[in-house]
């Protein structure tokens, strides 16, 4: 992980909205947590949006923190570190719409065929049912169809560039593997994987599996458990919290008794004035 | 005539009396204030944190990023409450398919939340639940937590040999649809530790009791390592 501390440093006045907004409280309305992934092997390079730099000296496989972006609509562009934000970029996206209130990681990778591309994800931060854990695995890389595997058996089929798919697990430790769409050939893996009991892990493949360099990054979005429905810790009755039986049949009888008595004592009253 | 104006009287008092001495001999179905202000930061009214945010947050108050302590603390391994005498071994539990907490089966242990924070955690509520009974197996491990009182001292021992002190602030009977399970198992707010354990009126139909009963402490570190 790495922190975005340009964002906060070159934080100006005017002219660069993204840069001054960003460094409000998390409370702020229309916001969305932005975390940037570089998934291009071989390549250092700064980030710049709306043409303030972003990010400096960003390396291969580098995830970034969430950052709060006001919504807004952002040209992103990816340029060689050092270079400055003039001339044709490395990888370039424009138009990139962050929404308010949603988190997104935007994701610097190898489109199907080799070229380095922008790609912006809406990570699934729904709740999680009690002893859950998301999985999502996204394909970034330079490399055909593939399957996902956990724990041996197929849990995502057919995943193409630059595709996602997800499932809510149980809690716990799986091995997951990559092999090439309908075979069992691996391509990447076996990893181990700790899913995390509420909290989404997000899995990336990416590089090149021309070049073999094909790699692994994870990102963990925590916070998305809920509780359990409720406790059901008693099936005996042997505390039972209300007037037993016996008891309501004693007053009972004991309230009959009273006005049988009763009326009795206004009988014997009125046949002795009688 | 007289007689049986006494036998009148004597009786009706008897009628009367046999209900309300079962009331008033029966454990309190709750002590002290409600749990869910109990939950909540100790003296915390005042909420000196931040005039300036609203209240509606009140997760955010306590110190950034302290939810996940968790994995750290060593599990909680024995629990003890001596004034009602429960002694019981501590299990980690987790949900069961209809998503309550898993409750152990064997009814003389109980069960610690495994996904929530632990005793001794700088934050949250660590829950531990047991049986008050069991058809095959009769009384079980929290038999008498209806029985705890406000100030009561309840003791932790954890995985690595040391115990934790904590002190009752409340006990509530609560009905179980309104259980409120989001701040009993909240994982982040003030630490706490919550027992729950089933009471309230049984309904045999459902070989099942209508409430829960529920009892906050909160850490006494005057009663430490006792």
């Amino acid at each position: 992980m790495r922190r975005l501390t340009a964002l906060a440093l070159t934080a100006g006045l005017a002219g660069s909205t993204l840069l001054g907004l960003a460094a409000t409280p998390a409370s702020a309305a229309g916001t969305s947590d932005v975390s940037i992934l570089h998934g291009v092997p071989g390549l250092t390079v700064d980030v710049y949006a709306n043409g303030a730099k972003l990010l400096s000296n960003f390396t291969p496989g580098t995830l970034t923190d969430p950052v709060k972006l006001p919504e807004n609509t952002y040209d992103l562009a990816v340029f060689p570190a050092g270079q400055g934000p003039t001339g044709t970029p490395a990888i370039e996206a424009k138009g990139v719409k962050v929404p308010a209130g949603a988190n997104l990681t935007v994701v610097a990778h190898l489109d199907a065929a080799g070229k380095p591309v922008l790609t912006p994800f809406v990570n699934d931060t729904s709740k999680v049912a009690p002893g859950k854990a998301r999985l999502t695995v996204r394909h970034t890389a330079a490399a055909p169809a593939v399957d996902v595997r956990a724990n041996g058996a197929a849990a995502f089929k057919g995943l193409t560039n630059p595709n996602e798919a997800k499932a809510d697990l149980p809690a716990g430790s799986i091995t997951a593997d990559v092999v090439l769409a309908g075979t069992g050939t691996v391509a990447i893996g076996p990893a181990n994987l700790d899913l995390a009991e509420g909290s989404n892990t997000i899995v990336y493949a990416w590089g090149s599996a021309g070049d073999k360099n094909l790699k692994l990054a994870t990102q963990t979005i925590s916070g998305l458990h809920s509780a359990p429905a409720g406790v059901h810790s008693g099936t005996a009755g042997l505390v039972d919290d209300q007037l037993p039986v016996a008891l309501v049949g004693l007053s009972a009888a004991a309230a009959a008794g009273s006005l049988l008595a009763l009326r009795r004592a206004l009988t014997v009253r009125r046949t002795s004035r009688g | 005539m007289t007689r049986w104006t006494a036998a009148a009287i004597g009786l009706l008092l008897v009628a009367v009396a046999v209900p309300t001495g079962w009331w008033l001999t029966r454990p309190s179905p709750a002590d002290g204030p409600p749990v869910l202000s109990a939950l909540a930061a100790p003296g915390s009214p005042s909420s000196t944190a931040s005039p300036a945010t609203p209240s509606a947050v009140p997760a955010s108050a306590t110190p950034p990023g302290s939810a996940s302590a968790s994995g750290r603390t060593p599990a909680p391994v024995r629990l003890r409450i001596p004034r009602v005498a429960i002694d019981a071994q501590v299990l980690a539990a987790g949900v069961e398919p209809d998503g309550s907490m898993t409750v152990p089966r064997d009814a003389r242990r109980v069960g610690w939340y495994r996904y929530g924070p632990a005793p001794g955690d700088r934050a949250g509520a660590a829950v531990i639940s047991g049986h008050v009974d069991a058809r095959s197996q009769g009384a079980g491990a929290m038999f008498r937590l209806r029985e705890v009182r406000v100030g009561d001292r309840i003791e932790v021992g954890l995985a690595d040999g040391s115990l934790l002190g904590y002190r009752v602030l409340a006990k509530q009977t609560i009905v179980k649809q309104r259980l409120p399970v989001d701040q009993l198992f909240a994982r982040d707010g003030a630490p706490r530790l919550v027992l729950i354990t089933c009471g309230g009126p049984f309904v045999p139909e459902l070989s099942s009791y209508r409430d829960n009963v529920v009892v906050v402490s909160e850490p006494d570190p005057t009663s430490r390592g006792a």
